[in-house]
């Protein structure tokens, strides 16, 4: 219930009487002030409206959803916390949850560096051909996930692939079982992650690398800096902002992989690659287990909300540090 | 009239996006307002994955001796979707506004997930008195049906029979008539070890994949995961055996280890020659092997499985498609007919094995003159109906479960690794079953 509204005593008869020379103060009606009052809120409501509907709605949704038994059609059975009791005593979310870690651990130490590297190659004064090498490094990202499929299947076969042919002809060793070993079918998943994402992110890095100012680098060659000296000095420094960036978004988004796995190995053999993401999408679309989906979706949703302010802090993204 | 504040804005827009959101979710619990057509002009709705489906109902609806007396005009939307897209948005469709299809295409492995909380109950349309004056002639009715009830009519059968390059068999002197699966993995060594060519594969890839190789074998030999009444039988010396079986066979050589048997490495295979043989479903004829290796047409034959001398048939099936209807639907009459003109009529089942090469599934087709006189091209005109029309007539039953898709999980990776000689054949089986049954206890 809403308490009334406090009596107020009438707005005009509060007025003091009219100086004679002076102009009246527009009057004002009570639907005129009210637009007034309602106009920003208004030409703001779209975001509000389509943030709560298609954000805090599904949260909601999910949240209650996480909290029954359904598969699909009819009622949903309401479980309380079972989900989340059965997902911490389920074998395959926790082998689902170490191979997360580990597509995220390779993220951050490898690819993030691997990208910094090559954008200072990139960077560098009178490359020849740094379109082409761009385009190089970024084409991964555009090409389709079935043709990626299809190419890294033949690649990394154990019988017919190309890696393991030519393991044979130059160091003649037998070949490596890559996607049927549970070890190398993770390490695979690795290669392409590797191979998809390093030119994205090496674009930022590049970015960031331009907007470094020249005269810090002169000053540097001044103070006799050698190249590393330079980079740790500098280029590092200068490019935190991108760098607490790009490890945000990485790290948010490797938490969340799927498309790596499911499309190499369909998180197999067994289940040696599959990730949250992937556990998620088979108890949900292909068992119909759709609350314990849920109950995983939303245990992503609290890692990934966590993880992502933990790394903003250490990075101090968002901080001014003048 | 006070002010409003940003947190009462908020909590509107927050209400109003709910309010938003549960009006179509409200509105689809309600029956559907429309009449059910009795006749005249009938658009169906149909979504199917494969193209031959879609050109087969095309050219059916146009056959006037097919749909002679016929209390409706056909006419087709069709919506063409990957197989398992097909059953998500079916039912997502039906949760939010009922805008289901009328004729649903579903393939095999995707059909557990209607077998819980009744959901085939509730969606699809009761067949049973559709199929009755069948009675046997009818085969595989048993993937698709729940509690005893079929929900979906199967279109082609899939008999696997075994595939082998007569001109490697003749150069490397294996014979074409070996009765067991013993004789045939010794010739199958030697071949290997001589020549480096295996007379079979075994997928090793996706869970999904690596599963169905071994089901097929185990209803080959007479098993099989569920029984009719979806209870798990796979706790059986048969298992076993045909596990042991597969990994002798892979060990040896004599079945090549593959990720896809319908993949590039799987091509690979077959146009350098090194696989000579395969135990695939009918269809392989043409999505496998005239779609990969048509420079060897003439050089391949097909004859019913050998036998495993422990028993069972000479010939097993595994994937295919069944159509069902959406019940409760205007068109859902009419959409039955079609299924009935174009699936349970002798006509229908000529018409889908000429125009995509479906095997009927009445048994008495199997005898049928025209049928037994076709000649396969690709196949160096052999007469495939008699092979088809014995491996029909011994065809094993093949139950699912709606946990089929959790079994296939936990026992992918033990497959494998009985077959990569990472673990014994028991063990494999033991913990991939200790695995179901804890995940089945949810």
């Amino acid at each position: 219930m809403t308490a009334p509204p406090p009596t107020r005593a009438p707005v005009l008869e509060s007025l003091p009487a009219r100086t004679p020379g002076k102009a009246a103060p527009p009057r004002t009606s009570w639907w005129m002030r009210r637009q007034r009052t309602l106009a920003p809120y208004l030409f703001i409501s779209p975001f509000y409206l389509l943030y709560g509907l298609f954000l805090l709605v599904p949260i909601l949704v999910g949240l209650y959803l996480s909290c029954t038994e359904w598969a699909g059609l009819g009622t949903p059975k309401w479980v309380g916390l079972r989900n989340y009791q059965d997902l911490l005593a389920d074998h395959s979310f926790w082998t689902a949850v170490g191979n997360t870690g580990l597509y995220v651990v390779f993220t951050m130490a490898v690819v993030m560096p691997a990208a910094l590297l090559i954008a200072q190659a990139l960077n560098a004064r009178g490359l020849r051909g740094r379109d082409l090498f761009r385009l190089a490094y970024f084409m991964p990202v555009v090409i389709s996930p079935i043709v990626i499929t299809l190419v890294f299947g033949l690649f990394f076969d154990n019988e017919f692939g190309l890696l393991n042919a030519v393991g044979h002809a130059v160091f003649g060793f037998g070949g490596i079982d890559w996607l049927g070993s549970p070890g190398w079918a993770r390490v695979t998943v690795v290669i392409l992650v590797l191979w998809r994402w390093t030119g994205y992110l090496t674009i930022f890095f590049l970015a960031g690398l331009q907007n470094v100012p020249k005269e810090l680098y002169e000053a540097a060659d001044i103070d006799g800096a050698g190249p590393v000296s330079r980079f740790r000095n500098v280029t590092l420094p200068c490019l935190r902002p991108v760098t607490a960036f790009v490890a945000v978004t990485v790290l948010v988004s490797s938490v969340q992989i799927f498309e790596e796995p499911y499309l190499l190995t369909q998180g197999g053999p067994g289940e040696s690659t599959l990730s949250v993401a992937q556990f998620i999408f088979r108890a949900g679309f292909q068992r119909q287990q759709l609350g314990y989906a849920a109950a995983a979706g939303v245990l992503l949703f609290v890692a990934v909300f966590a993880l992502g302010q933990l790394a903003m802090r250490v990075l101090g993204v968002g901080r001014d540090d003048r | 009239m006070p002010d409003v504040s940003r947190r009462s804005l908020l909590r509107a827009a927050g209400v109003a996006g709910a309010g938003l959101l549960a009006a179509p979710a409200l509105a689809a619990c309600g029956t559907s307002s429309a009449a059910p057509l009795r006749s005249g002009r009938a658009q169906i709705s149909l979504w199917t994955h494969d193209p031959d489906y879609i050109k087969t109902f095309r050219t059916a609806i146009e056959d006037v001796g097919l749909m002679r007396g016929s209390r409706f005009d056909f006419g087709l939307d069709i919506t063409s979707s990957a197989p398992a897209d097909i059953m998500t948005r079916m039912i997502a469709q039906a949760v939010a506004d009922g805008n289901t299809p009328d004729l649903a295409g579903l393939n095999v492995d995707q059909f557990p997930r209607v077998m819980q909380s009744s959901i085939a109950e509730n969606l699809f349309v009761d067949l049973t008195g559709t199929v009755r004056p069948l009675g046997d002639d009818l085969l595989k009715l048993s993937p698709y049906s729940v509690d005893g009830v079929p929900y979906g009519l199967e279109s082609g059968n899939a008999i696997t029979v075994l595939y082998y390059r007569q001109d490697l068999f003749d150069t490397y002197r294996v014979p074409e008539d070996l009765d067991t699966w013993e004789d045939f993995l010794e010739h199958g060594a030697r071949l290997s070890t001589d020549h480096k060519v295996s007379v079979g594969m075994i997928s090793t890839g996706d869970n999904g994949s690596i599963v169905n190789g071994f089901l097929q074998f185990l209803l080959q030999r007479g098993g099989g995961f569920f029984d009719a009444a979806g209870d798990l039988i796979l706790d059986s010396p048969e298992a076993l055996e045909v596990l042991e079986f597969m990994t002798r066979g892979v060990r040896s050589g004599a079945l090549m280890a593959l990720p896809d048997p319908y993949g590039s490495a799987c091509a690979a295979a077959l146009k350098s020659g090194r696989l000579a043989a395969t135990a695939m479903p009918n269809w392989y004829n043409t999505a496998g092997l005239q779609a990969n290796v048509p420079e060897q047409k003439g050089r391949w034959r097909i004859r019913t499985l050998p036998r495993f001398t422990g028993g069972g048939h000479i010939a097993s099936t595994m994937g295919g498609t069944a159509f069902a209807v959406l019940k409760d639907k205007p068109n859902s009459e009419a959409a039955l007919e079609l299924l009935r003109r174009v699936y349970l009529s002798r006509e229908g089942q000529i018409l889908r094995y000429r125009f995509g090469g479906y095997l009927p599934t009445l048994a008495s087709l199997y005898e049928d003159p025209e049928l037994v006189a076709t000649e396969d091209g690709y196949l160096g005109g052999q007469k495939a109906f008699g092979i088809y029309s014995a491996a029909a007539a011994d065809l094993p039953l093949f139950y699912q479960a709606a946990s089929m898709q959790i079994l296939s999980d936990v026992l992918g990776g033990q497959i494998l690794d009985a077959l990569k000689g990472r673990t014994s054949p028991t063990a494999a089986l033991k913990a991939g079953l200790k695995a179901y049954r804890q995940q089945v206890k949810r």
